[in-house]
């Protein structure tokens, strides 16, 4: 068993953290309270080559795994970007997976240098009101109208779509009730997101506010037929492929994320003095971030059992979902801790703990619920019933 | 509002806690534990009365109702005292008729309802699986708490019920030890014994048996997790560690406040729950189910608390707080885990719409 990372592993983490936390925390917290996209810090990762970082080579990238994908992911959250660094990069980096793997090549060649470059904005297109995490139950709809698609339908929850050029897009081409599988009939597109047929507007909400989340609401949208992914009624199949990574790559952001709130937590212990002595002294304070250092810790190592084993071609699903699910827990409870740490002082903007607080807070419901990962392994890996 | 107990309850609860510091001393519980009898110590509360508690004067009790028996439990939890003849007859007696009643509280004699202790006195799978044919009784019902210091087993066959001394021929009685020694059970088995039908409708009678023993069960963890924290308390301000009494570190003095947060919040439960059902309020059935999942629960975790914060001394058989530590993890699953009851809660909230 080797625990070590690689030298490029090695170089990749201490290379993006060193772009990243150029972009200190007070950046970050101007472009959450002002809704701002942080445009400087995309630019720059872009400039460094990172957001290549698993496309393959002839596409401009370096054709890195999971592993390494997770590594920059984690590095940029911690960093003290936390979900607003990794969301403005998130879909660049691994997203387009499905167009990678089944994609034309006319579409590679165009669309993904692009990507690599930072020239091309992307965001992903899957989920709707209606249907929530029952993804097959979407009613977005594509009908074939010569060399086109018109579509028309309504999106939720996407990320980075005000400041996206183009879109993955999950339709149906065929009726649920019309499908002898309900995983047909599903159709993926990657076009562009024109403002003439699809009206985006951004929700309000908690946290992670430099970057979007958005309805999406789509009406006679023309997509050329070269625009589709793969074969028509195939979507869910493809997009299914990118379920795992995705999660993974979240495990990474919330590790990251957790581990930037120790970090404020522990300074302040020390720094801050109460009754003549720093708080950190107490053991009501040194005792909970010391169990979240180990928890963090524990999590990590599952998190990169799961990429290991993607990488290595190997089922990784239980792996996957339980990185997810106990990475989000951890940096949850580190953000939270982090906040009591700082007292009233956490309350405020000015030391960053209460945005990360908001954003860890995030992925215990993001991509799915917490209670959907215990789904998963009571059903797929302990073999229960299905419980819902 | 405001609800406390009054001066009465107050003085029951401290003359009942005095004359067991007497009677139930932590040798004595040994004694009676190590020896498997507790019978001196059940004549005791016999003789003296203490069944009559909780039972109204025409029934041949001194008045009461179940904020007594509460208080009763709780006192004898705090001393490991071996208590299923006590639970299982103040279960029974509301179903008998005021003679009977009378008669069982004056003999003193020890009665249980013949259910399962796993289950909140309803038959999820046939559990209770007695019938009956030309009055003679046959079937056997596993578990029951009490069942093997009973001499009167009311039987709940259907929606009837029935009476049958555990001496009378038919009858079997097999004990079976559990885990905490101060409480104890039986098999019963009936191969035609023959019973007397009882007045009342059996369904409802268990139903109410239900919730007086949620109450009573939750009221035993509560005084067992007061035990458990004055034990913890009192040893974390002895021990010294690091040239410190172990009771200065915050982690320690955190555990016992948190203890003691669980212990209120359990009291004031356990207390407005024995009112409620005794005044028979349209939300008694949540107060008791609440009760039982709650305190049950914290009783659970005070039990590790205490533990923990005793180290190796706690886990030796020579200390008393194994003695309570099994009891207070017997009243999590005493009749039914805190997830049965929290299912009845979940059932009475309508979180599905109605069609």
């Amino acid at each position: 068993m080797e625990f070590e990372l690689s030298e490029d592993q090695a170089l990749i983490r201490d290379a993006v953290t060193d772009v990243a936390t150029r972009f200190d925390d007070d950046y970050w917290m101007h472009h959450d309270l002002e809704k701002t996209f942080p445009t400087e810090f995309y630019n720059a990762m872009a400039d460094g080559g990172w957001l290549g970082i698993t496309t393959p080579e002839e596409y401009g990238g370096h054709g890195f795994g999971i592993t390494e994908a997770s590594i920059l992911i984690q590095a940029v959250a911690e960093s003290g970007g936390g979900m607003n660094a990794a969301s403005a990069i998130h879909l660049s980096i691994f997203g387009m997976h499905p167009v990678i793997v089944h994609g034309s090549d006319a579409m590679k060649q165009r669309d993904l240098p692009r990507i690599v470059n930072g020239d091309l904005h992307v965001c992903f297109g899957v989920t709707e009101p209606e249907a929530g995490l029952d993804t097959t139950r979407i009613t977005t709809f594509a009908t074939l109208d010569g060399d086109h698609y018109v579509v028309n339908g309504k999106k939720v929850w996407i990320s980075k779509a005000m400041e996206s050029e183009k879109i993955l897009l999950l339709t149906r081409t065929a009726k649920f009730e019309d499908s002898p599988k309900k995983t047909d009939g599903l159709t993926l597109f990657f076009t562009n997101l024109d403002r003439e047929h699809i009206d985006v507007r951004p929700i309000k909400k908690m946290g992670r506010n430099a970057v979007s989340s958005n309805e999406l609401f789509i009406d006679d949208l023309r997509i050329p037929v070269e625009d589709r992914i793969g074969d028509e009624g195939k979507g869910f199949k493809y997009i299914l492929d990118g379920l795992n990574p995705e999660r993974m790559l979240v495990a990474a952001e919330a590790l990251g994320l957790g581990r930037a709130a120790l970090r404020r937590a522990v300074q302040y212990g020390k720094d801050r003095h109460v009754f003549g002595r720093p708080i950190g002294m107490n053991q009501g304070i040194q005792f909970p971030l010391a169990e979240s250092l180990a928890r963090l810790d524990a999590a990590e190592l599952m998190l990169r059992k799961a990429t290991w084993l993607y990488d290595n071609g190997k089922p990784c699903a239980r792996e996957a979902n339980m990185a997810k699910y106990l990475c989000a827990d951890a940096g949850f409870e580190a953000a939270d801790r982090a906040l009591q740490v700082h007292g009233g002082m956490g309350y405020s903007e000015e030391y960053h703990v209460a945005r990360y607080f908001r954003e860890s807070r995030l992925l215990r419901i993001a991509p799915l619920s917490q209670e959907m990962v215990l789904n998963y392994i009571g059903e797929h890996v302990l073999g229960l019933p299905r419980s819902y | 509002m405001r609800w406390a107990l009054d001066s009465e309850q107050e003085m029951f609860a401290d003359a009942f806690g005095d004359l067991l510091d007497r009677a139930a001393s932590a040798d004595k519980v040994r004694r009676w534990l190590d020896d498997g009898d507790p019978s001196p110590f059940e004549r005791l509360l016999a003789d003296d009365g203490w069944l009559a508690v909780g039972v109204g004067e025409d029934a041949g009790g001194q008045g009461g109702g179940l904020l007594e028996l509460a208080l009763t439990a709780e006192q004898l939890a705090r001393r490991a005292a071996p208590s299923s003849a006590w639970t299982s007859t103040v279960l029974a007696l509301p179903a008998l008729d005021p003679e009977r009643s009378e008669a069982a509280i004056s003999n003193g004699t020890f009665a249980a309802i013949v259910a399962s202790a796993n289950d909140p006195f309803d038959d999820p799978a046939g559990a209770l699986a007695v019938s009956e044919v030309g009055g003679a009784l046959t079937g056997s019902v596993r578990l029951v708490l009490g069942g093997d210091r009973a001499q009167l087993l009311l039987v709940p066959v259907g929606s009837r019920l029935f009476l049958i001394e555990s001496s009378a021929p038919g009858v079997s009685i097999r004990p079976r030890a559990l885990l905490d020694r101060s409480r104890s059970a039986a098999d019963i088995e009936f191969d035609g014994a023959r019973a007397t039908r009882l007045e009342g409708d059996a369904p409802a009678i268990l139903a109410d048996a239900a919730l007086r023993a949620a109450v009573l069960v939750a009221a035993d963890s509560l005084g067992a997790a007061t035990r458990l924290r004055e034990l913890a308390v009192e040893y974390s301000k002895q021990r010294t560690q690091f040239g410190a009494p172990i009771g200065s570190f915050q982690a320690m003095k955190h555990a016992a406040a948190t203890m003691l947060v669980d212990e209120e919040a359990s009291r004031s439960l356990v207390y407005y729950a024995a009112e409620s059902v005794d005044r028979n309020l349209a939300e008694a059935p949540l107060h008791a189910a609440a009760a039982k999942a709650q305190v049950t629960a914290a009783g659970s975790r005070a039990a590790e608390s205490s533990l923990t914060m005793h180290g190796a001394i706690g886990y030796t058989w020579e200390h008393d707080l194994q003695l309570l530590y099994k009891r207070a993890k017997l009243d999590v699953a005493l009749f039914g885990d805190p997830s049965r009851w929290n299912e009845r809660i979940a059932t009475a909230l309508e979180l599905v719409p109605a069609d």
